[in-house]
């Protein structure tokens, strides 16, 4: 069996890698993620790092191959030879705004959506959003989906989304991808999800709670 | 640690159909966790001198935060910009999210500060689910006697009989808010069964919950017209009144700027979370890069009582491969779905699904005894046997776990083919700051929700409790900060700090170490000078 487990034991004599992080050289070694090469490096002020797992979204950094510039996850690239990495400030403000809590009726989702994300209908089918999505999403067919108004699908389609919010930054007509996908996903719960088993058990909750406090009334 | 089978050996001899032995039966766990748990390791505890706590048994690197230097004196606070608010909530994960939404939406005005991104917490990299009673088989009463016998009767009752009664609603509010969970072809929410629970209570979103509640926390926070955020924000000291006894605000200071701020509120909530990056007895942590603590050290030296310092949980199935994964999670999920944990031997030595503490003790048992599969000289661990779950359930990793599978795709690993190399990672602080059931501290004007507080979880906590945590008492914190009637402080001072540095020198302890922490050494370079 030729597995990656066999490789685990050789990891202390790694070949030196030479990239750039935020301007500074760094000298890594194999098999280091960008983050690691950066304390490694000691590289100053790199706050935008959290899970180190590829799941909260921070530490996007920007990347120049030769003449090929690319975006990701700092926590899920390696090290390469020659790399020039750039960590990125954090996302700036949504433009888009709204409270779940003043929907009152699931009828006029559709035309609220329209409302709020005004820019979606205008996609122009660059790719932008999904060539920068480092979980491979299919964003634009995402926001095609909730144009059409197929929020459960649409939703379904962000559902590894992790928030990094690059999509957004790539988009040239300010969509917001990742927060069309979070709104069609929060609709579709907030309307339709309604389990019996948990209701049933809210239910008995509540009728357990007027008993008792009927009980206690009628004690006073 | 040189004992062990090589790694090429267990590999050559690892099948997945092998005819697996019967599992040895479990005898003494009290032996078991007295001799392998890290809590009982010697020299790992200490008796604290100073505070609220003085003579209370304490993990080591922690007591060592808690009797140190402040970083600001009364003569830094001069000429600091000051903000006043309702409500200041530290910490932006999914207990300071819940309960600066319950704050706002009982008519605060929130300011919510967070040392890194918002979201940027545990909460989102929490995977197996959130427990909640709903199964009729089930009953609140079932899930109080769980938390209770899972935390080896540690716990305090009333909290625990809180929590649990919180569960369904818990889900309701969550379901409002637009988190979606994993239904059953019928509709109902979909329950597994895992570590410590009697019954199947775990309701879950794949193998992403806390990615699901965390995005969507965030974007209500984000969207709420009440609360303001700042990021990158971390508090270094809270301000008290002139006597040093009630708490009325918090001095912030900035990553990006490094300027001093102060806030000055009626109520300030605790929601930092937990101490993993402290790596407590140079241990592997599946914690994210914030949590060194910071909240236990601010309500310490405010005065605020602590509870279970010496009792930390260390999740069986830390990565020990890929590198660059070392110590993150492969969910209890997985050995809830069946998977098996065999060591050098191929043998299996512990029932899977026994409390998190138990399977702990009896991997680094086995890796102890020479039984574990050893890469080098210092690293040792057992299978998790994630092909052999495979054949038995074809395709089952993929639909449930997408989460593991794309982590270890990253490095090359495929869990369907080959089995994971485990070894326990620190994961949780059992206990944390004394509160009651609205998430109160000792101190007035101070609460405390989430893993910086103790008192739910004994001195272990079973999976799935986290989740319901974070939000029932979030939300119970945010709406009591927002119902006291006080008018807001007319003074903010450093008095209490005062009174630890005075009790410091009457101790002879030095004061040369700085807390809190805010980043861990290797990753506060440039970004948070002392």
């Amino acid at each position: 069996m030729t597995t990656s487990n066999a490789t685990a034991d050789k990891n202390a004599q790694q070949p030196g890698v030479a990239l750039t992080i935020n301007g500074l050289a760094v000298n890594a070694t194999e098999g280091m993620t960008l983050v690691e090469a950066a304390w490694h490096g000691g590289v100053p002020r790199v706050t935008g790092v959290g899970c180190l797992e590829g799941v909260c979204g921070s530490c996007r950094v920007m990347l120049r191959r030769g003449k090929e510039v690319t975006v990701g996850l700092a926590c899920q690239t390696f090290v390469e030879d020659g790399i020039d990495v750039i960590f990125l400030p954090p996302a700036s403000a949504p433009q888009h705004h709204y409270e779940l809590g003043d929907f009152k009726d699931s009828w006029d989702i559709h035309a609220r959506f329209h409302k709020i994300f005004p820019e979606a209908a205008r996609c122009r089918h660059c790719h932008g959003c999904d060539n920068s999505c480092p979980k491979g999403i299919t964003a634009e067919n995402g926001v095609a989906l909730a144009v059409a108004g197929r929020f459960r699908e649409a939703g379904e389609a962000f559902f590894e989304c992790i928030m990094c919010e690059l999509c957004d930054i790539a988009c040239p007509e300010l969509i917001a991808p990742a927060h069309v996908g979070l709104f069609s996903r929060r609709i579709t719960a907030h309307f339709h999800l309604r389990p019996p088993n948990l209701i049933h058990r809210l239910e008995e909750l509540r009728q357990e709670h007027q008993e008792t406090s009927r009980n206690e009334d009628s004690e006073e | 640690m040189s004992k062990g089978i090589p790694l090429a050996e267990a590999l050559a001899r690892y099948r997945p159909d092998a005819e697996i032995g019967p599992l040895p039966e479990l005898t003494g766990i009290d032996a078991l966790l007295n001799t392998h748990h890290p809590d009982h390791l010697r020299g790992s505890l200490v008796k604290l001198a100073v505070g609220a706590n003085a003579g209370d048994s304490c993990q080591r690197e922690l007591a060592g935060l808690l009797q140190a230097e402040a970083f600001i004196d009364e003569a830094d606070l001069a000429g600091t910009p000051v903000t006043d608010v309702d409500v200041l909530v530290i910490g932006g994960g999914g207990a300071g999210c819940a309960a600066a939404l319950e704050a706002a939406e009982n008519g605060a005005r929130v300011l919510l500060a967070t040392k890194l991104r918002l979201g940027d917490s545990n909460t989102v990299m929490a995977e197996g689910g959130i427990q909640a009673a709903i199964e009729p088989d089930d009953s609140i009463q079932r899930h109080i006697q769980d938390t209770l016998r899972g935390g080896h009767h540690a716990g305090d009752p009333a909290l625990v009989a809180t929590l649990a009664g919180d569960g369904p609603e818990v889900l309701r509010w969550l379901i409002s808010q637009g988190m979606q969970f994993e239904q059953t072809p019928s509709g109902d929410l979909h329950t597994r069964r895992a570590g410590g629970m009697s019954t199947a209570r775990l309701v879950h979103c794949r193998d992403y919950t806390g990615l699901e509640m965390m995005r969507v926390l965030r974007e209500a926070v984000i969207q709420h017209r009440s609360i303001e955020v700042w990021e990158q924000s971390p508090t270094v000291e809270l301000l008290s009144n002139e006597l040093g006894q009630k708490c009325v605000g918090a001095v912030l200071t900035s990553l990006l700027d490094g300027q001093l701020r102060i806030v000055r509120t009626r109520s300030v909530i605790l929601a930092t979370g937990g101490l993993g990056r402290l790596h407590l007895n140079g241990f592997p942590t599946s914690n994210h890069l914030g949590a060194t603590g910071d909240g236990l050290v601010l309500a310490y030296r405010i005065g605020a009582r602590l509870r279970e310092l010496d009792s930390f949980q260390y999740h069986p199935t830390g990565l020990l491969h890929p590198t660059h994964l070392a110590g993150k999670l492969v969910t209890e999920g997985v050995r809830a779905a069946g998977a098996l944990l065999l060591n050098g031997l191929g043998n299996r030595f512990i029932d899977e699904l026994q409390p998190r503490d138990v399977v702990s003790s009896a991997i680094l048992r086995e890796c102890s005894e020479g039984r574990g599969i050893r890469i080098d000289d210092q690293r040792a661990g057992v299978w998790l046997d994630t092909p052999r779950l495979e054949r038995a359930q074809p395709g089952l990793l993929e639909r449930q776990f997408p989460n593991l599978m794309s982590r270890t795709s990253v490095a090359g690993v495929d869990p369907r083919l080959e089995p994971l190399l485990v070894h326990p990672t620190l994961h949780y602080q059992n206990g944390g700051v004394v509160i009651d059931a609205s998430g109160a501290t000792t101190v007035p004007g101070l609460y405390a929700v989430g893993e910086v507080a103790g008192g739910i979880h004994g001195r272990n906590r079973i999976m799935g409790n986290a989740l319901l945590e974070i939000i029932s008492f979030g939300r119970r914190a945010g709406a009591a900060a927002t119902a006291s009637r006080d008018r807001g402080p007319k003074k903010v001072t450093l008095e209490h700090v005062n009174r630890l540095r005075r009790a410091l020198t009457l101790a002879g302890l030095p004061m040369t170490q700085r807390a809190p922490q805010v980043l861990p050494t290797y990753a506060a370079r440039g970004a948070w000078n002392r």
